[in-house]
């Protein structure tokens, strides 16, 4: 039953993505949308022509270490400070409030500041990691309320100390909520590197969307944008993966 | 009328496991006071099993919270062997199983029971875990994740972990309230056979009259909320206890007695409320 069920949900996923793709072609084929929609094969076509294998792998490589050491920063961080509320909860409420603000300064505003604060090459990774910061806070935190209460008293009953019940207990319940956080970032991370990218950093997809759309290099720009939407799926389908495997040791 | 008022039952050893002098719990709820456990003074000699019934809601899981050093008295005093149980708590002397098995679901069989060890922080014995898997017939399951085990299994996993650390003072809240009537009994005999390896001092916090006669060696029943203790009946069977016994007429008599008890205070509740 489960088998047949998770099948089914990944052929519903292929059909949609075959649909979707099918739409994208016959739309650029015919210009229903007009000149500016190309079609999947010419932009494929453009893509992978040898000539810009230098330009495409140079701006991929470096969005992904925009993307990696930001997605590591925003992780650990956020991973402590939800460890440190835990552990300290009279901190918590100013913890929170400062995360919520943080969060609700739009990136597009925080942008121009990171660059004045840390440079061009650094806003990619900065803004991938305040994006990837606030989900896996958030995410560790639930986590480590998961642990249910006969769970504590057990532990407590037992004489443990509050190390032990962090690392024995807390930890390993907040696993579960932690992937589901680390899955949900992954695309939130590309997000922030890519808006990084475009107030300027030196390269990126990010740049390479931003020049192609003011130098009106439609095909260009349509294959960055695919090339940052495999990257992103991806990722998401790594920590997916990643997650569900959590899932089933980590839960009842 | 009560069958027996025997509250000052001589203990069976000199030692006391367990004393309870004055003890109070007072909640506060929405701004209400709510008075749990109002003056139980109760001994319980080294070695004893006791069994606390009483109506829902009539403080004996919080008069077992208050031994397990998990909620403090509001006054009054709880001492196992003349230390606050929280000294004993700290000490990795304290065994507890709940109705909840609460067993760790990233942990195999044999790591669950292990847990008081690295609790504790001692090196495991596995000598000592095998012996107990043996104790509740699951030594072939000791890689099985807990999910993969029946709710039985799960609760006799659970009562192996109480005991790992050969604890000087069993705490079980309903450890099979949620099981089925056949699997129940069927673990209130394996327990008693547990049990009568070490005889180590329990308290049985339960609904059922069977099992607290089945199992006990005195049955303390308490009252509605406040929890005060009405009776203490003295279990005239002795041990090993057989099924035979649970058809006896004595059995029978004790156990209508203490359910009529049990529902008339039932009522005492329903009219109140």
């Amino acid at each position: 039953m489960y088998v047949s069920q998770r099948t089914r949900a990944i052929l519903h996923g292929t059909l949609g993505l075959a649909l979707m793709l099918i739409c994208w072609e016959i739309i650029g084929t015919y210009k229903l949308a007009g000149y500016t929609w190309p079609s999947l094969t010419d932009v494929v076509t453009f893509a992978t022509e040898p000539t810009r294998l230098g330009l495409f792998s140079r701006a991929i490589s470096a969005t992904i270490q925009a993307v990696v050491l930001g997605y590591v920063i925003g992780a650990a961080v956020g991973f402590i400070s939800g460890a440190i509320i835990t552990l300290v909860p009279a901190v918590k409420t100013s913890t929170d409030s400062t995360a919520a603000v943080i969060n609700a300064i739009p990136p597009i505003a925080l942008g121009p500041l990171l660059i004045v604060l840390l440079g061009y090459s650094a806003a990619p990774v900065a803004l991938a990691a305040l994006h990837v910061f606030f989900i896996i806070y958030v995410a560790t935190v639930a986590g480590f309320q998961s642990a249910t209460q006969t769970h504590r008293d057990v532990f407590q009953a037992l004489g443990a100390s509050k190390g032990t019940v962090f690392y024995r207990l807390f930890v390993p319940a907040a696993v579960p909520n932690i992937t589901t956080g680390l899955r949900m970032a992954a695309p939130s991370a590309m997000i922030g590197a890519i808006l990084g990218e475009w107030f300027g950093a030196p390269r990126g997809l990010g740049v390479l969307i931003v020049s192609a759309m003011q130098n009106f290099q439609i095909q260009l720009l349509w294959s960055a944008v695919l090339f940052a939407s495999i990257l992103s799926l991806s990722l998401f389908a790594f920590f997916g993966l990643v997650e569900r495997l959590a899932t089933e040791k980590f839960k009842d | 009328m009560y069958r027996s008022d025997t509250c000052a039952v001589p203990s069976r050893s000199k030692n006391t496991g367990l004393s309870l002098r004055g003890v109070h719990k007072t909640f506060h709820i929405k701004g209400k006071e709510v008075k749990a456990v109002d003056g139980i003074d109760l001994d319980v000699a080294n070695g004893e099993f006791i069994a606390l019934i009483g109506p829902s809601g009539c403080g004996k899981s919080t008069l077992l919270r208050m031994l397990a050093a998990l909620e403090n008295p509001t006054s009054g005093t709880v001492e196992i062997d003349g230390r606050p149980s929280a000294e004993l708590a700290k000490a990795h002397r304290l065994g507890v199983a709940f109705q909840d098995h609460a067993l760790l679901p990233w942990l195999s069989i044999f790591d669950n029971v292990a847990l008081p060890f690295r609790i504790a922080g001692r090196p495991v014995d596995r000598d000592r875990i095998n012996e107990l898997l043996a104790l509740v017939g699951l030594s072939e399951f000791e890689r099985a994740r807990p999910k993969q085990l029946s709710g039985g299994m799960r609760q006799r996993t659970s009562i192996a972990r109480a005991l790992a650390l050969q604890p000087g003072v069993l705490l079980l809240d309903e450890p099979f309230g949620a099981l089925d009537a056949v699997t129940r009994r069927h673990l209130n005999g394996e327990l008693q056979r547990i049990w009568l390896k070490d005889s180590i001092t329990t308290v049985l916090v339960t609904h059922s009259v069977d099992e607290a006669l089945y199992l006990a060696d005195r049955i303390v029943v308490m009252s509605s909320r406040p929890g005060r203790i009405l009776q203490v009946v003295d279990v005239p069977f002795g041990r090993p206890r057989t099924r035979e016994m649970t058809r006896s007429k004595t059995f029978h008599d004790i156990c209508d007695e203490l359910t009529d008890a049990l529902r008339g205070l039932d009522q005492d509740t329903g009219n109140t409320s």
